[in-house]
């Protein structure tokens, strides 16, 4: 298994979550199987918090020009060029049924790991930390009806849905 | 190549030597493609041999011999890396191939089955190895079954006694210097009815290797050479003297005529059967020589014998099998071809600063000067380009020996006849496409052969021959490459195709259709003509599959048809995918690269009379209607700009011409057309993505969705 690069692909401030999400990343290669951990991005979008799996990240890059694709569903932003690649860059808050919004100076694009069709980028209007999930914190989402939460995972007070990325980038009501 | 080792792939190594696996693993890519360069060879061969003895039952015993050598190879090298049963495998094939040119074994059907069935076993074989780096247990239970039915079925036929070589006029001491395999062919030819010949040449010391070889491809053009020995017999110092011992398909005399060299001399020891041409003036005598019968009393025997003893029969073969090419892994091709884009890139952006540069007054010496160094680099670039573009460029005939491979087998399988013929195998494409193209291009053949083609009796009562033809054909034609596939079949039946669109709601019953658009239905998913359901085209499937995985590639299909006379598929595909020209044009506040390749030409939209018709917009173009699409419209893109400021960019692809609306010309740029990585499988119009100087990604149009896009347009429904 490749170790998950966590790269702030543009210069600037670096934020704190860079260096979180890298220990964090060397952390889960090193000791994954010490201890019964899980590593989760979480993401911000409109009101909510979601997570996702480390190890399906590639990196995270800050929202650069995105060009436009005709005739394609509206939750596909567009294509980017990232070093060399050409990527899809999914709106993750229209691919779950939220409202849209104006991208800001905190959206970012989350980089998925896969073979060419599971790569894809997904936009979020910010990146908040990584989470250390316990496995015994992590619970079913069953019967929510939800359509991209299979898990839960408690957080504070409250609870962060953890992002199934087959079913978000799958084939959907396109 | 890795050095020898004995090992046994396919065994784990202990824990902790992942380098050693790293390496076992390293070992055996090795071994898979220099395995299957080598399969690949014999199949081409075997291919050959299929079709020599089709055409006429005699084949070329250097075939054979190749076939031979390849086996050989193959063996050893599968011994190298401790690879048993391909090793065996080898090892029976190559003696059926020395019995083949050994004459021990007769090249009947049976035999030539039982080598197809090796070939294609050895192939599981190592591709299973590739794969896992295992041989598969399946193939290796499958060359156990082949090697112990050949044993049954291969009993050598009784071979000629040794003395019963019946040749007159060739010295005894001569006939004994030959090899068993050498004494075979001579046997051979004689009973063939061909004129032997013996070719006494004399070289220069120094030179003779290459005076050799030359005179060797001359006599091959019109013979086959069965022996070359060295002669001690040369009459001067420093000089060297061989004799070759030849069957010619020529009359001996007109062999002569062609060798015409002053350091050869010709004796006749058979006349064989061939009569020569009736209008053929008599030989002139070659000088040094003679001709006709007087020859065969030229020489004394005994220089004979001390010639042939004189040292080991000379292995011209070796000469020959020197090849001046390497072997390159197409990512390291792959890898030197991004790179030359990048540059590409970067030239593009160089492009950029120098016209800001020399735009800006202050500046504008040093950008002369700059744009001076830019322009050397710039060819160089082009060079450098058009270099790596031409070691990724392939021969199509690859493709046309996998076709024939599959027919052979679909022989078999459909228990049907067919006329295969290849045309334009040289025209060459970038590996990448010829690889892709496979695939649909095998499914088109087989169509053609499974459905197309008529029984047999059928085609008799049409008066047709009994046995159906396919003819591929491929050409360049511009920056395309055309492949046609024509059979001369049942041909397509428009009105079935017409009705079962209709049914299947892929047209309206209504709506009016040319008998082209109607035909080129077959490629809409979920239409076959065909009912049944067929074990080698499956239902339905496949037609649709066959324009998408073209379409990937940049290219078109096309089928034109002929009730009751046959069917033509055309496949026409861009040369190179890798890096192209582009015309880059804007449309609002968007860019898009419409590949040059397919750009006819530009004009002002304002400048010629546009016709409305429904809802259509045609332009007069010298003369000819063309249909023009507003890409703003097309795309959905916002653009208010007036149609007098416009500019209409004339696509061609195949025979279709549309002109497409744009708001600007940017100018010309070399891309590296990339694929779109996400979720979305296919993006309908759009062939892929570049990135220009400035890290943004601009769409590249697909010209052959947009050509294509005709009438029909899907939203009006």
């Amino acid at each position: 298994m490749t170790s998950p690069e966590v790269i702030e692909e543009h210069a600037g401030k670096a934020a704190d979550w860079v260096g979180v999400a890298r220990e964090a990343s060397h952390a889960f290669v090193a000791g994954a199987a010490v201890e019964e951990r899980r590593e989760l991005v979480i993401v911000q979008l409109a009101a909510g918090e979601y997570a996702i799996p480390v190890e399906r990240i590639r990196e995270i890059v800050r929202l650069a020009k995105v060009t436009r694709i005709p005739r394609t569903p509206d939750w596909l932003v567009g294509v980017v060029a990232l070093r060399g690649e050409i990527l899809e860059v999914v709106d993750l808050r229209r691919r779950l049924g939220l409202p849209a919004t104006e991208a800001t100076r905190a959206s970012r694009i989350v980089v998925i790991h896969g073979d060419d069709d599971g790569v894809a980028g997904l936009l979020v209007d910010s990146v908040k930390g990584v989470l250390r999930a316990r496995e015994r914190d992590v619970v079913p989402a069953q019967g929510h009806d939800f359509r991209s939460v299979v898990e839960l995972v408690r957080s504070g007070m409250g609870f962060v849905s953890i992002l199934d990325l087959d079913r978000v980038l799958g084939a959907g009501d396109e | 190549m890795a050095a020898p080792r004995a090992r046994k792939p396919g065994k784990k190594t202990g824990a902790g030597g992942s380098r050693e696996r790293a390496e076992t693993a390293r070992d055996g890519r090795e071994f898979v493609a220099e395995a299957e360069e080598i399969l690949e060879q014999m199949s081409g061969d075997l291919c050959l041999l299929h079709e020599q003895r089709h055409a006429d039952g005699d084949v070329d015993p250097e075939l054979v011999h190749r076939l031979f050598r390849s086996a050989h190879t193959l063996k050893g090298l599968a011994g190298l890396f401790g690879l048993d049963p391909i090793s065996r495998l080898a090892h029976r094939f190559e003696d059926i191939l020395d019995g083949l040119r050994l004459g021990r074994i007769d090249l009947r059907a049976r035999v030539v089955g039982m080598l197809d069935e090796g070939a294609a076993t050895l192939l599981e074989l190592i591709s299973g190895f590739g794969r896992q780096a295992e041989l598969p247990e399946a193939a290796m239970a499958r060359a156990e079954h082949y090697l112990a039915e050949l044993e049954q079925s291969l009993a050598p036929s009784p071979s000629d006694a040794l003395d019963g070589l019946d040749a007159p006029g060739i010295d005894p001491t001569l006939l004994r210097a030959l090899t068993e395999y050498e004494e075979h062919r001579l046997r051979e030819n004689l009973q063939r009815g061909r004129p032997i010949v013996l070719i006494d040449a004399t070289f220069d010391l120094t030179s003779f290797e290459d005076g050799l070889t030359e005179i060797s491809a001359a006599v091959r053009e019109s013979g086959e050479i069965i022996s070359t020995l060295p002669s001690a017999s040369a009459s001067a110092e420093r000089k060297i003297c061989f004799t070759l011992l030849v069957a010619t398909n020529l009359a001996p005399e007109q062999l002569g005529r062609r060798i015409d060299q002053s350091n050869c001399a010709f004796r006749v020891v058979h006349t064989g059967r061939i009569d020569a041409p009736a209008n053929a003036p008599a030989a002139p005598p070659s000088p040094g020589g003679t001709d006709g019968e007087k020859a065969e009393t030229l020489r004394p025997a005994d220089e004979l014998a001390e010639a042939s003893q004189s040292g080991e029969p000379t292995k011209i073969e070796s000469l020959r099998s020197i090849s001046g090419s390497v072997r390159v892994d197409i990512a390291k091709l792959d890898l030197l071809m991004n790179l030359v884009g990048e540059l590409v890139s970067h030239r593009n952006a160089l492009a950029g600063i120098v016209a800001r540069l020399t735009a800006d007054s202050r500046n504008a010496r040093i950008g002369a000067d700059l744009a001076k160094v830019q322009k050397l680099l710039d060819r160089r670039l082009r060079q450098l380009q058009a270099g790596v573009l031409d070691v990724r460029m392939v021969p199509l005939r690859q493709v046309f020996e996998k076709l024939s491979r599959v027919v052979r087998r679909l022989r078999v399988d459909l228990g049907k006849e067919v006329a295969l013929e290849f045309a334009g195998g040289d025209t060459e494409l970038d590996k990448l496409i010829v690889e892709q193209l496979v695939d649909p291009l095998v499914h088109v053949v087989r169509n053609a052969f499974d459905h197309a083609l008529e029984s047999p009796d059928e085609r008799e009562a049409a008066g047709k021959p009994p046995i159906g033809r396919i003819r591929v054909a491929a050409f360049q034609r511009g920056n395309h490459v055309v492949l046609e596939v024509g059979d001369d079949g049942r041909g397509m039946d428009v009105e079935a195709i017409r009705s079962k669109a209709v049914s299947r709601g892929l047209v309206g019953a209504q709506e009016v259709l040319s008998e082209r658009e109607v035909l080129n239905l077959v490629f809409e998913a979920g239409l076959s003509t065909r009912d049944e359901v067929s074990e080698t085209s499956g239902r339905g499937v496949g037609m649709d599959v066959v324009r998408s995985n073209l379409a990937a590639l940049g290219g078109l299909v096309e089928v034109s048809s002929r009730r009751g006379l046959g069917t033509t598929i055309t496949i026409t595909l861009p040369i190179t995918l890798a890096i192209i020209q582009a015309l880059i044009v804007r449309v609002g506040d968007e860019r898009y690269a419409i590949p040059l390749g397919s750009v006819r030409e530009t004009l002002r939209a304002g400048e010629q009379p546009v016709l409305h018709s429904e809802d259509k917009e045609i332009l007069n173009l010298r003369g000819s209607p063309l249909l023009l699409k507003n890409l703003a419209y097309e795309f959905g893109i916002e653009s208010d700009c007036e149609r007098e400021r416009q500019f209409v960019v004339v696509l061609g692809m195949g025979e279709h011409r549309l002109g497409l609306v744009v708001d600007g010309l940017e100018g010309q740029q070399d891309i590296v057309i990339k694929p779109i990585k996400g979720p979305l499988q296919t993006i309908h119009g759009i062939a892929g993505a570049t990135e220009l100087g400035d890290r943004v990604a601009v769409l590249v149009v697909d010209v052959s969705a947009l050509v294509l896009e005709t009438a029909r347009r899907r939203e009006a429904a």
